[in-house]
């Protein structure tokens, strides 16, 4: 469960991550998932951007992920960069049965390694696999705790009724495909499906290992961390909405 | 992002005459005049006016303010602009009456459609009194002309309140048999079938709908509401769940869209029925998932009813289409009113109260942003301070809160209180209220302190609009403090507090912001659209940007069509099929493109005329530039996108010579068959002297004219030969659209010339040239009236008529002289170079054009310009142009020169004379009290609602008698 804004406090390392990807692709589920072990068939569309906190915990320490579920919709693209300024972690979501949203996904991925902290962990995942997995579509289990539910997540792609015909064939993005993109893009990998929780926990685990946490531990003890974000925003704008908000640090963010 | 708007450059602050419209929530002109379904000539023709005026209505007390006309509606506001206010469509106006009473009192007597009477008297001159009653009675002409005061029967008895007053009446008296009849023809929401939010016990609704009754039956209903502090207040403790949907489009002006528009909602409907698009395809994914925990859409009659409204709203609006979080404010507006309504108050809420929010740039959005976090830092600069301190944005909380109007942020029947509010007090509630949120934090200070990530904040924020319900005062030992909940508190302390948020200050704060936040968004689309190339070519970033500025500004120019998927065609590639819709420019674009790019693509005069010395700069036109749009247009689209022309200027800014002069070839090379026709040669000499017409001497023309007869030599001599009959040679007929010279023929005819060689060595890339682009100012007026006042007298209209009066000066004074900057400007003067002359040898020259590539900061200024110009234009022009006018204007200069003076000073006059023409034309509109009797006859002759014993009451009412 999500705790509270205990904050600086306690001793668990904190982890800035953000979620991108085409609308309806199902981000928000797959947090939901991870945040809280639940899964809504037809969860509102996230507006700006949603946060929510899980603790994860990796050896012998504890990280504190801090998760901004950004709104998929193209428009609201301009506001992505205020939130994942500063992400030390991305999850890109794609919808695998939408190949547009892995063409999103890229150029998502793209942004990130030339706008985002130089640091940055990227892990791509294909959600709603339990689209095209056979088990799970044609035979609809009566015992099911939501009947109605199930191969009708709203969010799938429209006109496209999962319930009928073997899964394979709603898959318009091969595990291949993407696997080698990711791979060529130095990004984890990871299929999955926030309606069954398959993969989800997963993908934070990986990204934990993979985050420098000593760095991040070193830079928030000496307390150098906070002032030195406030500092350089300071001098730059007064904050608020600012696009240009990579522009004045990242030698590579002049003009890209 | 690969669309590119200049929508934000058009934006125009808004005239004293628009805020006024803005302000009585009157629907935009346009719309108005261009309904095509009442052909209402003359209606633009209708004057407004405004007059001082004192309100008496009964039970209220006198009002003094200001009484509007502007046709097709009546408004009324007080001096402090807030506590008394109507708008009335002038239809709903059934009599009105010249009021006799004591001398130098004029007054009229209105009765209104609701069977109520309301006397203006206006307190200004007799004049000006009596021109108002001729433009009132010329605009209520119209609108019986106009068959309007035969539509608000039908249309008020779609009106709940109509209902509720009539049914409260039949308490009174004998049930009516229309009683039933009348009901079933309102308009309802969801909510009347699937049940309101809330409580209706906890949220009294019986007595909030008793006093509601109280209020409407003597203060008018629907078209014909009058707003006097009572109404306000009852509407900041909660709008009656029935009538809700129908006070929101009375308070925020929806309703006269309606009026004004009927089935214009079931005709889009129909009109684009079956059609699908981006928006369509968006709205299906998110149908589902709006207020999914509300019955109503659980069920296919809210989908589709929700799915109609979004879907009718982005036919309407093509450029904004669908954002979401519109569906979530269309769910929660369908729950209260009927589809149609819904319709027009989406309309209103996007457009005018919360204008640019669900725009493609969402600029709204962030402006609103910008202005709440400097009203943060204004009214709460602790908060402010400590959020600068540890890095928090204020934004990421408050973004949803003004995206849904707090739909999504707090419990929903909270949601639906503040949103009562903002439809009658307007935008500036979102501002108190978020502030007051914000404020919140302050009373807690200890909380505040532990926030230390924006992330604390929104959790923080979170709990709080949880606990709205809760007792805001739990230990307090007075029940009824304890009984006061968090949410009326922060009503409270919002509109106390934070009453220094007004209307003024948001619209003065946006002034402020707007350039800064358009710029911001610019430059951000700038970024994704160079990032988004598929390739850069041999371009760095920079020339990129440079190419995007001259891009965009041509954009700016002459806009391209709007952006949409392309259309199906035969053609269509494996590309085409996944692609995202992306701005194309058309050639009539493509040429203000490269007029900005190019050199022989503009035609530059430069003008003296001994007053000033300026660059005129013209879009070229010529075949050429058509070709190489076509040319560039490599997937036939006919039309250009951002990395079409980067790749394009690719293939001619690199080149060296031979590359030249086969990107030449090709170009000619219409069918791309590897042979120019003799035809094909002739097009490519007219292009070649295109090139050079404004090249000093005839160096070029002789070129060019060399290499026509060479490659005619050439063409003629390798054609295959024929033996004539009579054993002589023949020579080889050709039909002039057949092969005829290949690439190594042209490629050697071009180096047999020394110019063209040299040409198309250095001096053709050199043509090319990227430079910043001066920018186009962001609309923008700082300074208020003063600011506007003196961008109208800068405009380019303006500014031309100045160009033109100093030239006709500078014409009769002999000092006016044109000269054509030429293309290349290689020689300067009329000798014709002689072989191998050029004092460059060939590297060194291209090692310069070259430098030219690199973006410099310095354009070529006009001292520069002027070494370059040639002495036979001078000439020329001075000959034919300065001569006759020198000759025939016995002015003196210096009294020309002052006239010129005179001439800038006059400007601003002419346009106080204009307004006070419009004051003054009242000669002769004298009020006619014969013609104003016809109209109301006619008007009382239709009049059902008036008995004659009401009448008198209200008569009496005010102790005056009607001038008869």
């Amino acid at each position: 469960m999500a705790d509270a804004a205990s904050g600086s406090t306690d001793r668990s390392v904190q982890v800035k991550l953000v979620l991108l990807g085409e609308a309806a692709v199902g981000k928000s589920s797959v947090v939901l998932r991870f945040v809280s072990n639940e899964f809504q068939a037809n969860k509102e569309p996230t507006i700006g951007a949603a946060f929510l906190t899980q603790k994860c915990r990796l050896e012998d320490r504890v990280l504190r992920y801090e998760i901004w579920d950004t709104a998929g919709q193209e428009r609201f693209h301009s506001l992505a960069p205020m939130y994942y300024r500063n992400a030390q972690a991305a999850v890109v979501v794609y919808d695998v049965t939408k190949a547009s949203s892995l063409e999103k996904a890229k150029t998502w991925v793209k942004e990130l390694q030339r706008q985002a902290n130089p640091n940055i962990v990227i892990a791509l995942a294909g959600n709603k696999i339990d689209l095209v997995q056979p088990s799970s579509s044609s035979s609809s289990t009566p015992s099911s705790p939501e009947p109605e539910d199930e191969a009708d997540d709203a969010t799938a792609t429209p006109g496209e009724n999962a319930g009928d015909g073997e899964g394979e064939s709603l898959r318009q993005v091969p595990r291949e495909e993407a696997e080698a993109y990711a791979q060529e893009a130095g990004l984890l990998f990871f299929e999955t499906s926030a309606k069954t929780g398959e993969g989800i926990v997963e993908i934070f685990t990986e990204i934990a290992k993979k985050i420098p946490i000593d760095q991040i531990l070193a830079s928030s003890r000496g307390g150098a961390n906070r002032a030195g974000a406030a500092g350089g925003r300071a001098a730059g704008q007064e904050g608020g909405v600012n696009l240009d908000e990579n522009a004045g640090k990242g030698k590579d963010a002049c003009n890209c | 992002m690969a669309t590119i708007s200049t929508q934000l450059r058009n934006f125009k602050e808004p005239t004293k005459e628009q805020l006024t419209q803005l302000f009585f929530s009157l629907p935009p002109e346009p719309l108005y005049n261009g309904d095509p379904s009442t052909p209402d000539k003359g209606m633009g023709e209708l004057e407004k006016m405004e007059i001082s005026a004192m309100l008496t209505v009964s039970g209220e007390e006198p009002c003094t303010g200001k009484l509007y006309l502007i046709p097709p509606y009546l408004a009324f506001a007080s001096l402090d602009r807030k506590s008394v206010r109507f708008t009335i469509p002038l239809c709903t106006i059934r009599k009105v009456e010249r009021l006799s009473a004591r001398a130098g009192v004029y007054a009229l007597g209105l009765s209104l459609w609701h069977q109520m009477k309301i006397i203006v008297q206006l307190t200004a001159l007799r004049p000006t009194a009596d021109l108002f009653c001729s433009l009132l009675r010329d605009a209520l002409k119209s609108e019986l002309q106009r068959g309007q005061m035969k539509a608000v029967k039908g249309f008020v008895n779609t009106c709940y309140s109509e209902v509720m007053v009539s049914l409260d009446d039949s308490k009174d008296g004998p049930a009516t048999k229309s009683d039933e009849h009348t009901e079933s023809m309102y308009l309802g929401g969801l909510g009347l079938k699937f049940k309101f939010p809330g409580d209706p016990k906890k949220l009294r609704e019986a007595s909030k709908t008793k006093l509601w009754i109280s209020y409407l039956k003597t203060h008018g209903r629907n078209l014909t509401l009058l707003r006097f502090p009572q109404c306000t207040r009852l509407v900041q403790v909660g709008l009656p769940n029935r009538l809700r949907g129908e006070m929101w489009e009375t308070l925020s002006g929806s309703v006269y869209l309606r009026f004004a528009n009927p089935g214009e909602y079931e005709r889009i409907l129909e009109q684009n029925k079956g059609r699908t698009s981006t928006s369509t395809e968006e709205i299906e994914k998110d149908l589902h998932r709006s207020l999914p925990e509300y019955s109503a859409y659980q069920s296919d009659v809210g989908i589709a009813a929700l799915r109609r409204v979004l879907q009718a709203y982005s036919f309407k609006n093509p450029e904004t289409g669908y954002c979401q979080a519109m569906n979530i404010l269309a769910a929660a507006i369908l729950i209260y009113m009927s589809e149609e309504q819904a319709f027009w108050l989406l309309e209103v809420i996007c457009d005018r109260l919360l204008p640019g929010y669900y725009s493609t740039s969402m600029h709204g959005t962030l402006l609103d942003q910008r202005v709440f976090e400097s009203l943060v830092h204004r009214c709460l600069p602790v908060i402010h301070d400590h959020f600068q301190q540890v890095d928090v944005q204020l934004s990421v909380a408050s973004l949803p809160w003004f995206l849904s109007l707090f739909i999504n942020s707090m419990p929903m029947v909270f949601a639906f209180r503040i949103i009562d509010c903002f439809f009658c007090m307007g935008p500036k509630v979102l501002f108190q209220v978020a502030s007051d949120n914000t404020a919140i934090l302050k009373i807690n200070g200890e909380k505040l302190l532990q926030i230390q990530d924006d992330g604390g904040f929104i959790h923080l924020m979170r709990e709080y609009f949880a606990s709205l319900g809760d007792s805001a005062h739990p230990d307090s030992p007075d029940p009824r403090a304890r009984a006061i909940t968090r949410f009326q508190e922060l009503l409270l302390v919002s509109f106390r507090e934070f009453a220094v948020i007004t209307d003024d200050t948001i619209l003065s704060e946006r002034r402020k912001f707007r350039s800064e936040v358009v710029h911001s968004i610019e430059s951000f689309s700038k970024r994704s659209a160079i990032r988004n190339l598929k390739t850069l070519e041999r371009f760095n970033k920079d020339q990129a940007g440079l190419i995007y500025d001259a891009l965009f500004k041509a954009i700016c120019i002459i806009p391209p069509p709007a952006v949409s998927l392309p259309p199906p065609t035969l053609l269509t590639t494996k590309e085409a099929t996944e692609e995202r819709p992306e701005t194309r420019i058309e050639l009539r674009t493509f040429k203000v493109f490269l007029s900005e790019i190019c050199t022989w693509a503009r035609t530059e005069k430069v003008v003296s005329n001994g007053f000033q010395q300026r660059v005129d700069r013209e879009v070229a036109d010529h075949e050429l530039i058509d070709r190489l749009f076509y040319f560039w247009d490599t997937a036939y689209r006919g039309a250009l996108s951002f990395q079409d022309l980067v790749s394009g200027l690719d293939g001619v800014m690199f080149n060296d010579l031979m590359e030249n002069i086969e990107w030449f070839f090709n170009l000619h090379d219409k069918n791309k068959d590897g042979f120019l026709s003799k035809d094909e040669v002739l097009t490519l000499c007219e292009s070649l002297l295109f090139i050079f017409r404004f090249e000093i001497g005839d160096a070029y023309l002789g070129a060019v004219s060399r290499f026509m007869s060479n490659a005619f030599e050439y063409g003629d001599a390798l054609l295959p030969a024929k033996e004539g009959p009579n054993g002589e040679e023949e020579l080889p007929q050709i039909e002039s659209n057949q092969p005829y010279i290949n690439l190594a023929t042209f490629r050697m005819v071009v180096l047999a010339d020394e110019i063209l060689e040299s040409f198309f060595e250095t001096d053709f890339s050199a043509t090319f040239k990227l430079e910043p682009v001066p920018m186009m100012e962001i609309p923008n007026s700082n300074n208020g009236i003063l600011g506007g006042l003196w961008s109208n007298i800068a405009s380019d209209d303006n500014r031309k008529i100045f160009h033109k009066f100093t030239d006709e000066i500078g014409k009769s004074i002999g000092k006016h002289q044109i000269l054509y900057r030429p293309a290349i400007g290689k020689f300067t003067t009329l000798e014709e170079p002689k072989a191998r002359e050029s004092l460059l040898t060939p590297t060194m020259r291209r090692s310069a054009s070259k430098a030219s590539l690199s973006a410099t900061d310095s354009s070529t200024s006009i001292s520069v310009a002027t070494s370059q110009l040639s002495q036979l234009n001078v000439d020329l022009d001075a000959s034919t142009t300065s001569l006759p006018s020198s000759i025939f204007s016995p002015v003196p200069p210096m009294l020309q020169a002052a006239n010129a003076v005179a001439f800038m000073e006059r400007t601003p006059f002419a346009i106080d004379d204009a307004k006070d023409d419009d004051e003054e034309s009242e000669d002769g509109s004298e009020f006619e009290d014969g013609v104003m009797d016809e109209v109301d006859a006619f008007i009382e002759a239709h009049d059902t609602g008036l008995t004659e014993a009401e009448r008198e009451l209200a008569k009496d009412l005010i102790n005056a008698e009607p001038v008869k």
